[in-house]
């Protein structure tokens, strides 16, 4: 006899928050870096020099130096990995429905993308 | 003017969508889990000892979702103002004055405290994972996420209010 389930719902659903091995270590792996990045990064912005001073001279200033450019580069593309894989599983926990998933999950990677392009071509555009 | 009215549009959007997200996890945790409501067992549950705190995981990750989000929500904007800096410096310093106001100064003291945790906690999962620390383990960790989150956000609150307060 076949196991018995207490399931009573017919409808054709993923598995709420279930994610591939290869997403929870970008996860992981993502968010140790950004631990590092972004607490450092609000650290120099917002305790180290007051908040009033990081205006576009101290930008100037910031991104004239490789370290900086490479930190602040890193940072926005781990966080951008992090949300991507991350909210995978925070979109199956609230829509049910898999055509409800896919609508969600394509607009948030167009967002993602649009801030990669937008931040990238700053960063880019600042530095070089 | 023109480039401060959109920030602050932007950014009661950024508030708006972070409060719509938290009440969604809030639904969708009394829908899976019994409620995020405080009532009298869960008292009771709290006031134990950590050890027999299964429970504190669970609201650990209710609270890790929704920092996780404000945080992502703030960066977003944040992504879009500095990209000002590109166009023209003088547009970038125009929104940045009000990164220095008193309510925007509240505000960073908030997104520490998100950053804060959302990192402690999610250097907690790692731990947890790695070195097999059990369920007693977790929530002595989680003692410790709590407690190092609200030293540093304290301490961070003093730094950031300090100027605006006059110090």
């Amino acid at each position: 006899m076949e196991p018995t389930t207490t399931r009573t719902d017919t409808r054709t659903r993923t598995r709420p928050g279930r994610i591939g091995g290869r997403s929870f270590l970008i996860i992981r792996g993502t968010g140790v870096l950004l631990a590092v990045l972004a607490l450092g990064h609000f650290a120099v912005t917002h305790l180290v020099n007051d908040v009033a001073q990081t205006d576009a001279t101290f930008i100037a200033r910031r991104w004239s130096s490789a370290l900086w450019v490479v930190w602040d580069g890193l940072l926005l593309v781990t966080a951008l990995a992090h949300v991507g894989t991350a909210s995978v599983a925070v979109v199956r926990d609230y829509w049910t429905d898999p055509a409800g998933q896919r609508r969600m999950l394509a607009a948030l990677r167009g967002l993602l993308l649009v801030l990669l392009v937008i931040g990238a071509v700053t960063l880019l555009f600042a530095a070089g | 003017m023109i480039a401060q009215l959109v920030f602050l549009a932007g950014f009661t959007v950024v508030t708006a969508v972070i409060i719509a997200f938290t009440g969604m996890v809030a639904v969708g945790a009394r829908r899976t889990d019994g409620g995020t409501h405080v009532g009298a067992v869960l008292r009771s549950r709290l006031a134990r000892r950590s050890y027999d705190r299964g429970e504190g995981n669970r609201w650990a990750f209710y609270a890790h979702r929704v920092s996780g989000f404000a945080v992502f929500a703030f960066l977003a904007l944040h992504i879009l103002d500095v990209s000002a800096y590109a166009w023209s410096p003088g547009m970038y310093d125009d929104v940045h004055e009000l990164y220095s106001t008193v309510p925007m100064r509240v505000f960073e003291c908030g997104l520490l405290a998100a950053l804060a945790f959302h990192a402690l906690n999610g250097l907690r999962l790692v731990a947890i994972d790695v070195w097999d620390v059990g369920p007693v383990g977790a929530a002595r960790l989680l003692d410790a996420v709590a407690g190092l989150t609200a030293v540093l956000t304290l301490g961070g609150a003093v730094v950031i209010m300090w100027p605006a307060l006059g110090g």
